[in-house]
């Protein structure tokens, strides 16, 4: 497994906004997670990429612990250190792009690998323009972020994750900010990487892209997964009254 | 005293003035952006002095701050505060502009969205990193107009020093119209910091020019 998160527990000022979670993701695998705004969705994804701090439960990358709750009940991590290890492992990709507007488009995939992997300024490039040209924006490596659609700039924030090589990559949420005609094209190489089968997570409203792309389908309601499994038993047997009442809404 | 002898002595006062200015900036600048950065320490004592600092620096006419710099030493420790004068002159204004470009400077750096910190951080990049590649260089971008406004104050408020009795371009000015009773070396006084201030303008606008190559 890539990652394993096991009965995630976490409170925003008394809120319970993940009760007891559990779910891992396997090399290869897809999953998508649906599920109404204030479900937890995200903050699960900001769990498992290390921007929030658990308050209980555990955390594995490739087997190996990052946090866990120790005797006296409360979350304890690895040290920073090896926290930074354990981040190299996942790429997340947000809903507002987060691009470097100071930077060239290029120089935004080409930074970190230099500065926090150390890889030298030409191993660099070459990875960057093979993933621009993946993306099929390798004319723009000079533009900058402002000068770009927003399906390009999500494009752009793909290939940054992935010039990281990272084991797993996750999405919140990443058409939700883009107009619908410039949603294809982001949900274009996201199935594009599935077909190569990069691990993936992806929290999406985009329910006949995670029914044709994922191989698993997540359910998560008031901080809890409802139902999980197959995306056709999911999206066409529910069985959870939840669920059902969930999905009737995305029926027009 | 022909308008010629008037202007070579003044033109020592000039380079007088532009000592006081180029020294504050070299000191208020990074200064200013290390107060910045130690009023959002983690450690609420840090915080609080530095708060303290910049209230009490704001809070008080900058020419009683140079008196107190300048004079304090000798009222309160006794101290003989001769060949004090130029330290507490550019003391009292680097300590002074700090306050102010530290303020600048932490509202340039809660502007900058909490998703570039999030980018940097998911990427690996240390605190330091996240900081100097990603944050810093969208914080100077955007306080440029502030600093351009508290760098041309600095032009004229280098006339202070006068409270300090220092031969600076307006105490030379003042002098040179009493003893000859003319007019002019005001002229003259305000010939200089107008022209001080239009190249400041100009340079800063070629900064922000400069910076504009992204959004």
């Amino acid at each position: 497994m890539i990652i394993e998160m096991n009965n995630i527990q976490k409170q925003f000022d008394g809120l319970e906004v993940l009760k007891d979670i559990s779910f891992g993701v396997d090399k290869g695998e897809v999953v998508s997670i649906i599920g109404p705004s204030g479900s937890g969705k995200s903050t699960l994804l900001r769990c498992a990429t290390f921007l929030e701090t658990i308050d209980g439960g555990e955390i594995l990358y490739m087997g190996k612990r990052a946090a866990h709750t120790d005797a006296s009940g409360h979350a304890v991590y690895v040290s920073p250190q090896e926290l930074r290890h354990f981040r190299s492992y996942c790429g997340l990709v947000f809903q507002q792009f987060n691009l470097f507007p100071h930077y060239s488009i290029l120089k935004n995939l080409i930074d970190a690998p230099m500065h926090v992997q150390g890889k030298s300024k030409e191993e660099a490039e070459d990875i960057a323009m093979d993933l621009l040209g993946k993306m099929g924006i390798a004319d723009k490596a000079n533009a900058y972020p402002y000068q770009l659609s927003g399906g390009q700039q999500q494009r752009v924030a793909i290939a940054r994750a992935l010039a990281m090589k990272p084991e797993i990559l996750f999405f919140d949420e990443p058409t939700s900010a883009l107009d619908p005609e410039l949603t294809g094209e982001v949900l274009k190489v996201i199935r594009q990487l599935a077909d190569e089968h990069m691990t993936m997570v992806v929290v999406t409203h985009e329910m006949p892209f995670a029914k044709a792309v994922s191989n698993r389908v997540l359910f998560m309601d008031g901080g809890v997964i409802v139902e999980q499994g197959d995306p056709i038993d999911v999206f066409e047997h529910p069985q959870e009254e939840r669920t059902k009442q969930f999905l009737r809404v995305f029926e027009r | 005293m022909t308008l010629e002898t008037m202007l070579s002595t003044m033109s020592i006062g000039m380079l007088r003035t532009t000592g006081i200015f180029v020294l504050t900036l070299l000191g208020a600048l990074p200064l200013g952006m290390v107060v910045a950065l130690l009023k959002k320490s983690r450690f609420v004592v840090v915080r609080s002095v530095i708060s303290v600092y910049i209230s009490i620096i704001r809070g008080t006419p900058l020419m009683l701050q140079l008196l107190v710099w300048y004079f304090g030493p000798f009222y309160l420790f006794g101290m003989n505060i001769g060949g004090w004068r130029y330290p507490a002159i550019i003391l009292g204004f680097v300590l002074n502009y700090a306050a102010y470009f530290a303020e600048i400077y932490r509202g340039g750096i809660e502007s900058i969205p909490v998703g570039q910190y999030e980018a940097a951080e998911v990427l690996g990049y240390t605190k330091v990193q996240t900081f100097m590649r990603i944050i810093l260089p969208q914080v100077i971008k955007r306080i440029m107009p502030a600093v351009t406004n508290e760098v041309i104050t600095l032009v004229k408020d280098t006339s202070l020093a006068f409270t300090l009795a220092y031969q600076e371009v307006f105490s030379l000015a003042k002098q040179i119209s009493a003893s000859q009773t003319s007019f002019t070396p005001f002229v003259i006084a305000g010939i200089f910091y107008f022209v001080a201030n239009y190249l400041v303008e100009f340079g800063m606008a070629r900064i922000e020019k400069a910076l504009d190559y992204y959004k």
